[in-house]
């Protein structure tokens, strides 16, 4: 079943278009990879699905409900969050009560029942220690988790995570993989927008690749990877040569 | 453990307004019931300016606004339509708060320096109207600046401090309210990062309006009580721009976004004015401008703010 | 056209250079630290009772004592900047505004204090002399008044553009950080912004002495006008203070010509307050949004 469907969005800004034309569906169940080189358009493909934007043209279904220029709030209540490439933590609360808030509005929940749903939300990514700290107060890597519980406590069963591993040393992405691996055994659908190639090559089911604002290529990661336009525009020469196990 | 605190405070704050009930029995003058009547109303309407200002971040620079619409219903409702005193007085809240949610749609929608200029603009433009309505169009209405006299009451003071009270104590209350619940949660998102707060489902806008217009609800309610207590209203007096001030200073020295702040600021700053401004009254200004400019560089969260984030306190 | 309309234009745009002049220091002010400074009008007041007091000890010439009014609200500019707001920088924005709040209160009341809440004027050799073109009355102060006033606003625009100094100013609005890396000093640039800002308005109360009635509590008002022209020029965008500042004089003097002096005010809030629900921008649309 499908739960997220992009049909030829486009999105101009004057006479720039920073995303042209791009269709792409998202199965339930699965992690589908986003890669492009920077200022590909993938950060505007974004904000036009969960409704930061309003795409110039085209649409946007989340779980078979039409949420082209829905505002973000009501796009994250049909079922879809986002944990953004800057990270934006209420700073004057403590992790728990960050969490709290995507629980109480993204999930339409009362007090109480918001409280435990963040307590396992916490639980799941590993927050525990952190809980009952200020979140202006902790680490860049508790950061990040700290977005991805805020997305996840919301209940949305879409989650797009914009470069949330960004600037995590080689045994910090480990541990963000299996805390990825069991989101998606969870039932969510993903997709994983990332730099680092090891992260996207390893956990995707399927990679779209974008470049100049358009899709340049689909399909799974061995087969992007040899593939002749992402590797002019992307990968480079070198990486040609690359084999995924 | 801070739940536990937080009980607490609530208690002695319950406890603490039902003493202050019995003031007007334990008073020895009419000036020291007057004086505590004027610290109970300021500790609302600095209250009011708080639950939208002080949780959303939102800087409201024109809440008097709501204050003088609040004045001009009850006056106008008294003499031109002879409506008693309740009803006038529910009906100034109302408007105040109809009025609030018909401004609060575009305005909200401004960030930063535009939301605070936009509703200082709003306020002085309201002033000016009200100012120059009646010889614009020639009539008798608003009474420009004649002002206007409301029918003078029998009661006491205390009758008075007696409306005060309650809707003070429901000003506070209502931020012991939005410490607690899913609504307050909201509003500090939106303060602390107001996309991010978008993106996790909160509902800005109707969360902001829904702020703005129980803050204009009150601020009309405190409007009107103190129109019928003075009796004779202007707009230069009921729209001014220092009582939009005082509210926000009161808030700031007692500390932006907290239960407590109001309370403290308000308090602290009455007391001040009515024993060193009636001594150096040249000098009051002056010292009132050195007091905010010393707070903000030395203690920028306020009283409460500062104790609260030195005692790692939660709730208060 | 006839000669009422015509008048009322004329003397809206004699309003409006002057309106620009001391707005320009405004929005520089918050172009480059995005402070809105609440004791604007206070500079005003400051510098007109600088030419007041020359004039009064020395008789000299309120168009003589401009530049002398210029440096001394530098210096006050720089150290305030230097002392006192810059320790706010980087908070929230609510901080600076009700530090210079504070300072309007400080100011005007000390004003207060020391010159009492009299009213005063200049009377020079040319005060209420006309040069007469057909059939309208144009002000010799106030047409001086305006044409230094359009000088000044060129001049700071051609100090930001040309200068090492100005450069480094630009740089600091765009973005602090990389001027900082650059080895701009953030700090001092901040002092000299806010100096520069307050040479200007300073030196627009001088030149507009001649003809405003001067006391210590003038400076709330001119704040409030300087508010309003930079809105409708866009915040942050020096030029726009020209445009801000020409259309608001008309609109005003039409207003105070065909109704009354209250509504034109009444107007000023208005524009103000539509001006920034439907295009927060500006009217030229490159104004600055937090």
């Amino acid at each position: 079943m499908t739960s997220l469907e992009c049909k030829k969005v486009s999105m101009k800004f004057g006479a720039l278009a920073a995303v042209q034309m791009v269709s792409f569906s998202l199965n339930s169940g699965e992690i589908l990879g986003m890669i492009g080189p920077n200022g590909a358009g993938k950060t505007t493909l974004f904000n036009c699905v969960i409704g930061v934007y309003r795409p110039t043209s085209g649409k946007i279904y989340v779980n078979g409900i039409d949420v082209t220029g829905m505002k973000p709030h009501k796009v994250c209540r049909i079922g879809l969050a986002k944990t953004s490439q800057i990270m934006e933590p209420f700073t004057g609360m403590t992790v728990f009560e960050n969490v709290l808030v995507g629980a109480l509005h993204g999930g339409r929940m009362k007090m109480g029942p918001a409280s435990y749903k963040t307590e396992q939300v916490i639980e799941l990514v590993g927050l525990n220690e952190y809980a009952y700290k200020l979140s202006g107060s902790i680490p860049v890597p508790v950061r990040r988790r700290l977005e991805l519980a805020r997305a996840i406590a919301t209940g949305a069963n879409i989650l797009l995570l914009d470069e949330n591993m960004a600037g995590l040393n080689p045994h910090e992405i480990d541990e963000a993989l299996e805390i990825l691996k069991k989101i998606r055994d969870s039932g969510k659908s993903l997709i994983v927008v990332e730099h680092i190639m090891r992260v996207v090559m390893g956990i995707s089911d399927r990679i779209i690749v974008l470049n100049y604002g358009s899709k340049i290529a689909e399909g799974l990661p061995e087969e992007v990877v040899n593939n002749e336009a992402v590797i002019k525009a992307y990968l480079g020469e070198k990486l040609s040569s690359l084999k995924v196990a | 453990m801070n739940y536990r605190i937080d009980r607490i405070i609530l208690i002695l704050f319950l406890m603490f307004t039902g003493a202050v009930a019995f003031v007007p029995y334990l008073v020895q003058s009419e000036y020291q019931l007057r004086v505590v009547t004027v610290v109970v109303l300021w500790v609302g309407i600095a209250g009011c300016w708080n639950m939208m200002s002080g949780y959303t971040g939102y800087i409201d620079f024109g809440p008097v606004v709501y204050f003088g619409i609040g004045s001009y219903v009850v006056a106008i409702a008294m003499t031109k339509y002879s409506v008693p005193f309740f009803p006038s007085l529910f009906l100034s809240g109302c408007i105040s708060a109809f009025v609030a949610f018909l401004v609060g749609i575009p305005t909200l929608r401004l960030r930063g320096a535009y939301f605070a200029i936009a509703t200082f603009a709003f306020a002085e433009a309201m002033k000016q109207i009200t100012l120059e309505f009646d010889r614009t169009f020639n009539v008798s209405f608003f009474q420009g600046s004649d002002g206007i006299t409301l029918p003078i009451s029998n009661y006491e003071n205390s009758f008075f401090f007696y409306c005060i009270l309650p809707v003070t104590f429901l000003v506070v209350f209502t931020h012991y309210f939005i410490e607690h619940s899913k609504f307050g949660y909201a509003l500090k998102a939106i303060k602390e990062a107001e996309s991010a707060a978008e993106i996790s489902g909160v509902n800005t806008t109707a969360n902001k309006l829904v702020a703005y217009v129980m803050s204009a609800f009150f601020l009309g309610l405190f409007g009107a009580i103190e129109a019928y207590w003075i009796t004779y209203i202007t707009p230069s007096d009921v729209f001014n721009v220092q009582k939009t001030v005082q509210m926000v200073i009161m808030t700031l020295l007692g500390g932006m976004g907290t239960f407590l702040g109001p309370v403290v600021g308000a308090t602290f700053l009455t007391l001040i004015s009515e024993t060193l401004g009636a001594q150096f009254v040249e000098y009051y200004l002056i010292m009132i401008g050195a007091i905010i400019i010393v707070a903000i560089l030395i203690m920028p969260s306020g009283i409460i703010g500062g104790l609260k984030i030195r005692k790692k306190l939660r709730f208060i | 056209m006839d000669t009422v309309l015509a008048q009322a234009i004329i003397n809206g745009l004699l309003l409006g250079g002057v309106y620009a002049a001391y707005s320009a220091g405004f929005s520089l002010i918050f172009g480059v630290m995005g402070v809105v400074n609440l004791a604007h009008g206070e500079l005003i007041m400051l510098g007109a009772f600088t030419s007041y007091w020359l004039f009064a000890y020395f008789n000299l010439d309120p168009y003589l004592s401009a530049p002398v009014a210029m440096g001394l609200l530098f210096l006050f500019g720089y150290v305030v900047q230097k002392y006192i707001i810059n320790r706010v920088i980087g908070q929230p924005h609510i901080m600076s505004y009700i530090l210079t709040f504070g300072l309007h209160l400080m100011v005007a009341n000390i004003a207060i204090k020391m010159w009492t809440q009299d009213f005063r004027s200049i009377t020079t050799s040319y005060s209420g002399a006309n040069a007469a073109i057909w059939g309208l009355n144009i002000p010799y102060a106030r047409l001086v008044t305006f044409i230094v006033a359009l000088f000044v606003t060129w001049g700071l625009w051609f100090f930001l553009m040309r200068t090492e100094t100005g450069r480094a100013i630009r740089a600091t609005a765009q973005d602090k950080e990389v001027a900082r890396l650059m080895g701009v000093d953030i700090r001092n640039i901040y002092a000299i912004t806010f100096g520069l800002g307050a040479a200007i308005t300073g030196l627009s109360g001088s030149v507009m002495s001649p003809f405003v009635i001067i006391s210590p509590e003038m400076g709330l008002e001119y704040t409030i006008i300087a508010f309003c022209v930079v809105v409708l020029g866009g915040m942050g965008y020096m030029p726009g203070a020209l445009v801000g500042g020409l259309v608001l004089g008309v609109a005003q003097s039409l207003a105070a010509t065909y109704l009354n002096a209250g509504v034109s005010v009444a107007i000023t809030f208005i524009i103000l307050f539509v001006m920034l629900i439907i295009r927060p921008r500006g009217l030229l649309g490159k104004g600055s949004v937090a």
